[in-house]
């Protein structure tokens, strides 16, 4: 394999490590005459370079050849990875636009670097079917977030959240570190495709069971599973608001991809079955144990939040539970169920923070009490909100309810016997309670009156005038949100076509 | 004879010390440094493997190795970055102490 | 690998390891914290890993602890004032880790391969560096590039989260 055939395949990443370069050269050279804020045209001008690079990027992925491989599963290109780089690389162009709607951060050239150099990490962790390069990924992905979310110096919160995330996320990687390394001890591999056959000729010693799950850990703090979901509302609730958006969905869609990948090409052959009459010890209890509580913790603690980004957090653990059912119900349709939901859940909340973020700049705060009377102020803001909570709690026509309904049936439809129906049913009646929290938030936002009438003057000009585009970037994703509900085909025969 | 059992379990006993200690100690710093002795004990085990799994012509599978040097590379980055909130997190609140760093609660 | 030389490398990281959780002292930790070290980077040359034997040498005695013992003065930390120890949670901590190590105990107790000795290796023909280094050029190349990118984002994150903001 040549230098020249990696630097051909690593084309997308190499694109975006360039971008992130030079932006931070504009940082470098434009900003910081005055002290504290960014000026407003680097910010701009970092924000339209960091677009297009993203951009050019997804182009370049497009014209990849359809399938290759390179070092025994250290880069692969094929149509699902390629599919996923693509809509990670969306994401992240859509948290950039909104980023720049956010208060002005000192050192917004590196921020937008390192949202950039998050998105690597991301596509090289959907892109790789190889451990060592995983957990590099992994790790990339993981220290550019903690460091995204401790970077609001401002704030008072920021470094808190910072600090949780990371020392929750450094535990949790030394434990995928840990089964990572008796997994390569018994398999001799490190390659997702070759570990699969080497499971399943070999009678599984129990310590080679006890790296599977240690391993596993590391991808369940990812997306936040309960019980290793303890950073996830501080994070939310404390990081630079676009920042909580791109964890909420970059990091999401990619960790759920990469976990799937893993459990059913690499671990495959020990998955087991969590069927209520017929349980077979593997991943499989253990994940759909998992789901249960994640679903139940999250719904009854979202029920007594009083900050919207924290009930988002713990709404997101609950949606992490019903993720799962899909990679329980296994193979590819239980794939492509999970993949459907994960995306949609990530288009969603993306647009959610980005309201979140406009509400925070307004009113200096993010609790239920700020976003009091919204729909006064703007129509835009709180019709856009009302269709991404509406989404969330899977109300149709929108994209929520269709990714529930096809997750669910998916998970009926799998186990011999419906065996997975007391998941179903618990996941049907976490989302009966999910709709009742985000119905407390709609109708503050279009019933309560705002208590502190604000001095329309003094204010930030809160008007459509002002932020055309992050505005406009919000009722695209409402738009996408709506459309995926009503032909949800297209994105599903897309994900399904690309299993190939 | 010393076996791979042997260094399995110092590895699992480094992994349990390095556990035990971001679970009881308090102090910010020294559970950084007993995430370190967790990552090392991963190190360990992996070298012991790749020591293990020798190939037909006598040599060790160096995979492992090289996996151990990317590791000590990643974790001497992730302490510097762990250092750098700590200090940032000093600068805002005084203290390096786990239970002073509630603020963030519902 | 004698076993008298690798009970006391064990001995050494282990006892240097507990050391590092039990002082009230960081800078009597950072210190156990290399010691245990070189125990370490011991047992990595007792199984003829002698460059990562000097890699963990050099990192962790050379740049990590002066990063640990740079930060400790930097912040001026003393040892911690004695605080009451809240005992359910230190207890149940305590419990967590030793069921955990129960469980490994147990489990690595079952595996056969753990009581086959280790195969003789061959007499070396080139050094170890050598190996490592052409597979880092091979078929480790990408990864070998990216850790560059996180070197990179970690240096950006180090300077832009310490620096202090000229308000």
């Amino acid at each position: 394999m040549s230098y020249l055939e990696l630097l051909r395949l690593a084309a997308p990443e190499a694109i975006v490590v360039l971008t992130a370069f030079v932006v931070l050269t504009i940082g470098l050279v434009t900003g910081r005459r005055e002290a504290g804020d960014t000026p407003a045209a680097t910010a701009g001008l970092g924000a339209l370079v960091a677009a297009l690079g993203l951009a050019i990027a997804a182009a370049t992925i497009v014209r990849l050849p359809g399938h290759a491989t390179l070092f025994h599963g250290m880069l692969v290109v094929s149509p699902l990875n390629s599919l996923f780089q693509v809509i990670v690389l969306v994401l992240a162009f859509f948290t950039v636009i909104l980023a720049r709607g956010e208060r002005l951060l000192p050192n917004k050239g590196e921020y937008l670097a390192m949202i950039l150099l998050a998105t690597v990490g991301l596509m090289l962790l959907i892109g790789s079917e190889e451990l060592l390069m995983i957990f590099i990924g992994l790790e990339l992905t993981g220290l550019s977030l903690y460091v995204m979310t401790a970077f609001d110096k401002a704030s008072q919160t920021s470094a808190e959240a910072g600090l949780k995330y990371f020392l929750f996320g450094s535990m949790a990687s030394a434990f995928t570190l840990f089964g990572l390394s008796l997994i390569y001890g018994f398999t001799g591999t490190t390659s997702l495709a070759a570990i699969g056959p080497r499971l399943a000729e070999q009678a599984l010693p129990p310590l080679l069971f006890v790296g599977i799950v240690m391993t596993l850990i590391g991808f369940l703090f990812k997306i936040a599973a309960a019980p290793f979901h303890l950073w996830a509302p501080d994070a939310y609730q404390g990081a630079p608001v676009s920042t909580a958006g791109f964890i909420a969905s970059g990091s999401k869609v990619a960790s759920f991809i990469v976990l799937g990948k893993i459990l059913l090409i690499g671990f495959g052959p020990v998955s087991g079955s969590a069927d209520w009459h017929g349980l077979i010890a593997g991943w499989t209890p253990i994940l759909a144990v998992l789901s249960a509580l994640s679903i139940l913790i999250g719904n009854l603690v979202a029920l007594v939040q009083k900050n919207v980004r924290r009930l988002l957090a713990y709404s997101a653990v609950a949606h992490g539970g019903y993720t799962l059912l899909g990679l329980i119900a296994g193979g590819r349709a239980g794939f492509s169920a999970t993949l459907f939901y994960t995306t949609i859940y990530a288009v969603t909340l993306v647009g959610a923070f980005g309201v979140v973020g406009f509400v925070r700049r307004e009113n200096g705060g993010d609790d239920l009490a700020d976003f009091a009377g919204l729909r006064a102020r703007s129509p835009l803001l709180a019709g856009c909100m009302a269709i991404f909570l509406l989404s969330l709690a899977g109300l149709p026509p929108l994209a929520g309810f269709f990714g529930k309904f096809y997750l669910f049936s998916t998970a009926l439809r799998a186990g011999a016997n419906h065996g997975l129906l007391w998941l179903v049913a618990l996941a049907l009646f976490g989302s009966l309670i999910s709709l009742y929290y985000y119905l407390i938030v709609l109708k503050v936002i279009f019933l309560d009156e705002n208590a502190q009438a604000t001095p329309a003057v003094a204010r930030y000009d809160f008007e459509m005038r002002a932020d055309y585009l992050p505005k406009m970037t919000l009722l695209v994703l409402a738009g996408a949100v709506l459309l995926l509900g009503i032909i949800p085909g297209t994105l599903v025969a897309r994900i399904l076509a690309s299993f190939g | 004879m010393v076996t791979l059992g042997d260094y399995l379990f110092v590895s699992g006993l480094l992994f349990t010390l390095g556990f035990a200690g971001v679970l009881l100690r308090r102090n910010l710093i020294i559970i950084f440094m007993s995430l370190e002795l967790m990552l090392n004990a991963a190190n360990l085990s992996l070298v012991a493997f790749s020591r293990f799994r020798t190939n037909s012509l006598g040599q060790p599978n160096y995979d492992g190795q090289v996996f151990v040097f990317f590791i000590i590379t990643v974790a001497a980055a992730e302490v510097a970055v762990g250092l750098a909130i700590i200090v940032a997190l000093y600068r805002a609140r005084r203290t390096t102490h786990v239970e002073d760093i509630n603020s963030l609660k519902f | 690998m004698s076993p008298f030389f690798f009970w006391t490398a064990s001995a050494l990281m282990l006892v240097f390891g507990a050391a590092v959780i039990i002082n009230r002292n960081p800078v009597a930790s950072a210190l156990s914290l290399v010691v245990s070290f070189l125990g370490l980077a011991a047992l990595f040359m007792s199984l003829d890993a002698f460059f990562l034997g000097i890699i963990q040498v050099l990192v962790y005695a050379g740049a990590v602890m002066v990063l640990f013992l740079f930060i400790i003065m930097l912040l001026d930390l003393r040892a911690e004032e004695r605080r009451r120890i809240n005992f359910v949670a230190f207890a149940g901590g305590a419990a967590v880790a030793v069921i955990f190590f129960g469980q490994l105990y147990l489990v690595i107790g079952h595996l056969h391969q753990a009581k086959l000795p280790f195969a003789p290796l061959a007499p070396m023909q080139v050094d170890d560096v050598h190996r490592i280094g052409l597979l880092l050029f091979g078929s480790y190349n990408l990864p070998f590039q990216i850790i560059g990118v996180l070197i990179l984002v970690a240096t950006i994150g180090v300077i832009v989260l310490s620096k202090r903001e000229l308000h």
